[in-house]
């Protein structure tokens, strides 16, 4: 067989840990085909990709041995986190290091880097911006650039679309099947709704990162959909699956169920527990965000959405105080002044999950909340290990945060930072990365604590499911200003893109609440 | 891109850009290790005495920086010169005793060797000085590159941890708001400060070193190794500027051994 | 397997070095200040110029690591605007080689405290070769020379071996370190043939 990238026989080992991954696992990928490989999240995608690069052993040095392996002479790789793919401070210089590479020359390096920032939708006018400035999307867009200039024969993506919002989504999986056509291409992806009209061929891993199942999508989402639910993987349709109560494992228990009360508004009583008024955040001198009117009432779930650099994490982080603000700014009836003041009533999670973290293994992490509130040993321990288990953490306790898969760090730091009830809620896109089965698993905690323990959510998604069948409100920020203010159902009736329609429904939300 | 404009782009030192940073990175690298190379072999203190004022008058005229700046860099130099040659004046070794006290032994060759010891400290310090202050050090990395033929994976690896330390300022404000979220509280004291040290240090360094494996991942993603020959985005050339820099640097020790053999303020010319 | 540092070795060997670059430009100043006539008891300290070497040598455990990443450190703390400037760069090289030789006799395959302590003696003894050029060392009187060639061997063996193999030990808790390291063979061997 003719083969442009094989691997036979992998077996591997993380230094410093026990266990074997992938068993002898065998894969050969034709030239031309498109490959996407699913999985539930910590069975291996991204290490066995970079197997199939050559990173691993050759430049990231993790003991692995094969039989016989493959590798394509002109390959391109889109790293799953986007702030690890970078290897100059400017956008243009990143852009220029590709070229400078290819031995282009020096004349013709401004115009192609204005043509590939057009394609991944990054304005001119960022094309000599620092990295650190960008916002998640808007860093694996410029991945994506990188990428379109290698040109390369061989492509392996790794979610490159996780961060993106939905127009963006579209947009590059449009330009990646223009033009990659001839091209072979390997995709690890959970959001797939996208590609699976592109793909050829989609390959199953459990959990231990063996192949379950190889063939065509249709076949391999119509025989293995048993399997797919059980390891609690996306597939088209899931959601349908999920709201109706048939998503089921092998036994027959059902494994996830959409809470009756999710989306339901709370009631309004009392006063709001945040409110906002000409309420400005600033990233060094320049104003990103402004919400000139807002309130929160308890108990609500509040989706926010809008394209990717519009200001929905400068929102989260103004609202955590973790940069400067300016305006009126209530929380539980208190004028927020500083980070003092938030601190003990709001929890938050970062886009990025590494930031996060602070403890030098997982269990260390999630215990340590539980320690600096005084709990005795034994306490600590048990409350650790059943939170670590309901995240699907229990198996890697031991391990530095550092050390896992990134979703498994977007959990750890979901876990760590929610390991106490807070009244408020801040969350920067959690279920990013997530398999289906962690995503439902987290969405009805959070749906638990806001029923149960009156918390309040507000959280960053691109997801429109999510919004659709979970979040009561949602709003929306655009160019950095918070414009609407909708109730959940609204962005599901396509309220949400008629702007005017959605400022009569906040203002109709407002009237409900006086 | 011209290299002036991108100096000034590059540059985050907030003086004036002068003469001296349009120097070519390396030949200036070069006239300074030359420079150091005489001053080590001048044993003459007169001949220093002459270099030094000329350095400073240099440094003050030319590095860009504003005065008051530059008069409160040069302060540690007081303390550089005493600290440099007071063991030599004090317990030295030599034949004509002006003092001698316990321990101590003042001789009038020890003298004289302490005094050019400074003297030979400061001179490398102001030179060393004069390059920091107009030297981008991203640039000189690619002018190495360019005009010394240093191997792109050396200069390329200097550019990216010179900016990786740069970032991590950033990530200390990062690391800081984590701990805060959390609600980790420091104690006061020494005990508190040790604590912090651990907290802060281990995780930063920490952090660099695997930014810096990942970084070096995402350069071979992007084919770095693959190409022998490359292209350069910034190119770092030549100007009237390095002509300038070496006449002056020759006039500086032209004119000193010119003074030091006219008018020697002391009649000791070799220290050793 | 090891034919020459790898990007990845070069690139993190250098990103240790400019960390170790800015403290022995800080380093310059505490120097100084310890100076005091006649008591040498600031060459105790001395030896935090010679960690750079150690301390990478012990993180990546490579052949070439300890001499770039002294060098390295050097170069960068002449950039700085060390008062030693080039003087800097030219002990940065003759230390970088001494801590080498010394690894290298182990056969790199040694990373204990103590060779790493040695490795520090070995740096000061080449810095005391330049001190004998440079700066006229031997026209002390003979018990000031004693002096400082103890203070300076005993602090190197603390501050390049004691300091530096605690502080690795310290970042090998975070797992880095492991990203870093050549692979072991007991990690091929678990895998079988
Ligand atoms: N250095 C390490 N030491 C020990 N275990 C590790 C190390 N690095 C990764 N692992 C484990 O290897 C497994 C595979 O990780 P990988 O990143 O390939 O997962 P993935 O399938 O890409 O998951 P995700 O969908 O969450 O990105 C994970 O369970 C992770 O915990
Ligand atoms: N540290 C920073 N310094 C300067 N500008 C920043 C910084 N972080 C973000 N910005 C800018 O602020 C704007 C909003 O960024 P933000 O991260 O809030 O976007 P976002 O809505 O969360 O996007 P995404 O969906 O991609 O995460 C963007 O234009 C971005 O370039
Ligand atoms: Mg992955
Ligand atoms: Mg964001």
């Amino acid at each position: 067989m003719e083969a442009s990238v094989w691997i036979t026989g992998l077996r591997l080992k993380f230094p410093g840990s026990s266990g074997l991954w992938f068993d002898r696992l065998s894969l050969a990928v034709r030239p031309g085909e498109k490959v996407l490989l699913l999985g539930p999240s910590g069975c291996g995608k991204s290490t066995l990709l970079q197997v199939l690069a050559g990173l691993i052993p050759s430049v990231i040095e993790i003991p692995m041995k094969s039989e016989d392996a493959g590798r394509p002479d002109s390959w391109g790789y889109l790293f799953q986190d986007p702030d690890a793919q970078f290897c100059m401070p400017y956008v243009d210089e990143e852009l220029a290091f590709v070229l400078e590479n290819l031995c282009v020359a020096r004349g013709e390096m401004d115009e192609r880097i204005d043509q590939l920032l057009e394609r991944v939708g990054l304005g001119k006018d960022l094309r000599h911006a620092p990295i650190a400035s960008l916002s998640g999307g808007m860093k694996q867009r410029l991945a994506m650039a990188s990428l379109l200039a290698l040109e390369p024969d061989v492509w392996f993506l790794d979610e490159p679309s996780s961060l993106l919002d939905p127009e963006g989504t579209r947009e590059i999986w449009d330009t990646v099947k223009r033009i990659t056509s001839d091209k072979t291409v390997l995709i690890v992806e959970h959001k797939i709704d996208e590609i699976v009209d592109f793909v050829d061929r989609v390959v199953l891993f459990d959990a231990s990162g063996c192949i379950i199942a190889d063939g065509e999508p249709d076949r391999v989402f119509r025989e293995h959909r048993r399997d797919l639910q059980s390891f609690g993987i996306w597939y088209p349709g899931v959601w349908e699956d999920y709201a109706d109560g048939s998503l089921r494992a092998e036994g027959g228990e059902l494994l996830y169920r959409l809470p009756a009360t999710a989306g339901l508004p709370p009631e309004r009583t009392g006063e709001p527990l945040v409110s906002l008024k000409a309420f400005t955040g600033y990233h060094g001198k320049e104003k990103k965000l402004e919400a000139s009117h807002a309130s929160i009432w308890p108990g609500e779930w509040i989706a926010v959405v809008g394209e990717n650099g519009a200001g929905k994490s400068t929102l989260l982080s103004s609202l955590m105080q973790l940069i400067p603000t300016k305006g009126e700014y209530w929380l539980e009836g208190k004028q927020v002044q500083g980070l003092d003041d938030v601190v003990r009533k709001a929890a938050y999670v970062f886009q990025n999950p590494e930031l996060q973290f602070i403890g030098s293994s997982v269990f260390e992490e999630v215990a340590y909340n539980f320690r600096r509130d005084g709990e005795p040993e034994e306490a600590v321990l048990a409350r650790t290990a059943e939170l670590l288990d309901s995240f699907g953490l229990a198996a890697q306790r031991g391990q530095h945060p550092y050390q896992l898969s990134l979703g498994q760090k977007r959990r750890l730091s979901v876990a760590a930072a929610t390991v106490k009830a807070q009244r408020l809620l801040l969350l920067d896109e959690p279920t990013f990365g997530q398999d289906a089965a962690n995503t439902f698993a987290l969405l009805e905690k959070l749906e638990a604590w806001r029923q149960h323990d009156k918390m309040t959510i507000v959280m960053v998604t691109h997801d429109e499911d999510i919004v659709r069948r979970f979040a009561t409100r949602v709003w929306e920020v655009k160019n950095g200003l918070l414009t609407a203010d909708a109730e959940g159902w609204a962005l599901s009736s396509g309220l949400l893109q008629d702007h005017e329609d959605a400022l009569h429904a906040a203002e109709g939300a407002g009237r409900h609440a006086g | 891109m011209q290299q002036k404009e991108l100096a000034a782009m590059l540059d985050k030192l907030t003086g004036r850009t002068t003469w001296l940073h349009r120097v070519n990175p390396s030949f200036k690298l070069l006239l300074s290790i030359a420079a150091f190379l005489v001053v080590l072999f001048t044993h003459n203190i007169n001949i220093l005495i002459h270099v030094t004022w000329m350095y400073t008058v240099l440094l003050f005229t030319s590095s860009g920086q504003p005065t008051r700046r530059l008069l409160l860099i040069l302060l540690p130099f007081i303390l550089l010169f005493v600290s440099s040659g007071a063991s030599m004046v004090l317990f030295g070794t030599g034949e004509t005793t002006w003092f001698r006290y316990g321990p101590v032994h003042i001789t009038e060759e020890s003298f004289f060797r302490g005094m050019h010891l400074g003297l030979k400290t400061v001179d490398t310090a102001l030179v060393g000085l004069l390059l920091a202050l107009t030297t981008n050090p991203v640039l000189l990395f690619y002018s190495l590159m360019q005009q010394l033929k240093l191997p792109a994976k050396y200069a390329y690896s200097f550019m990216a941890a010179i900016r990786l330390i740069g970032l991590s300022a950033a990530e200390y404000r990062t690391l800081r708001a984590a701990y805060l979220v959390r609600g980790v509280k420091t104690p006061r004291g020494l005990r508190g400060f040790a604590q912090s040290v651990q907290r802060y240090a281990i995780p930063l360094l920490a952090q660099s070193i695997r930014r810096a494996q990942r970084i070096a991942v995402a350069m071979e993603a992007k084919r770095f190794a693959a190409s022998a020959a490359r292209t350069y985005y910034y190119r770092v050339g030549w100007s009237a500027s390095d002509a300038l820099l070496a006449a002056v640097l020759l006039g500086i020790w032209a004119c000193a051994w010119w003074f030091a053999a006219q008018l020697p303020h002391f009649s000791i010319t070799d220290v050793r | 397997m090891s034919k020459g540092l790898k990007l990845t070795d070069i690139l993190v060997t250098i990103v240790i070095a400019v960390v170790f670059g800015i403290i022995y430009r800080v380093w310059g100043d505490v120097y100084n200040v310890f100076k005091v006539p006649g008591i040498p008891l600031e060459q105790l300290i001395y030896g935090m110029w010679y960690m750079a070497a150690t301390v990478a040598f012990l993180i990546i455990r490579k052949p070439g690591v300890a001499l770039l990443a002294e060098v390295a450190a050097a170069l960068f703390e002449m950039l700085l605007g060390s008062h030693y400037s080039v003087a800097s760069l030219t002990y940065g090289i003759v230390q970088g080689l001494c801590a080498e030789l010394t690894f290298a006799a182990f056969r790199y395959r040694n990373h204990s405290l103590v060779v790493a302590g040695l490795a520090g003696i070995a740096s000061g003894l080449g810095a005391l070769v330049m001190d004998i050029f440079g700066n006229y060392l031997m026209e002390y009187s003979p018990w000031l020379v004693v002096q400082y060639v103890l203070y300076r061997f005993v602090g190197a063996f603390l501050i390049c071996g004691t300091l530096a193999y605690g502080l690795v030990k310290a970042l090998e808790k975070t797992g880095v370190t492991q990203l870093v390291r050549p692979v072991s063979q007991d990690d091929l061997d678990a895998l079988g043939k």
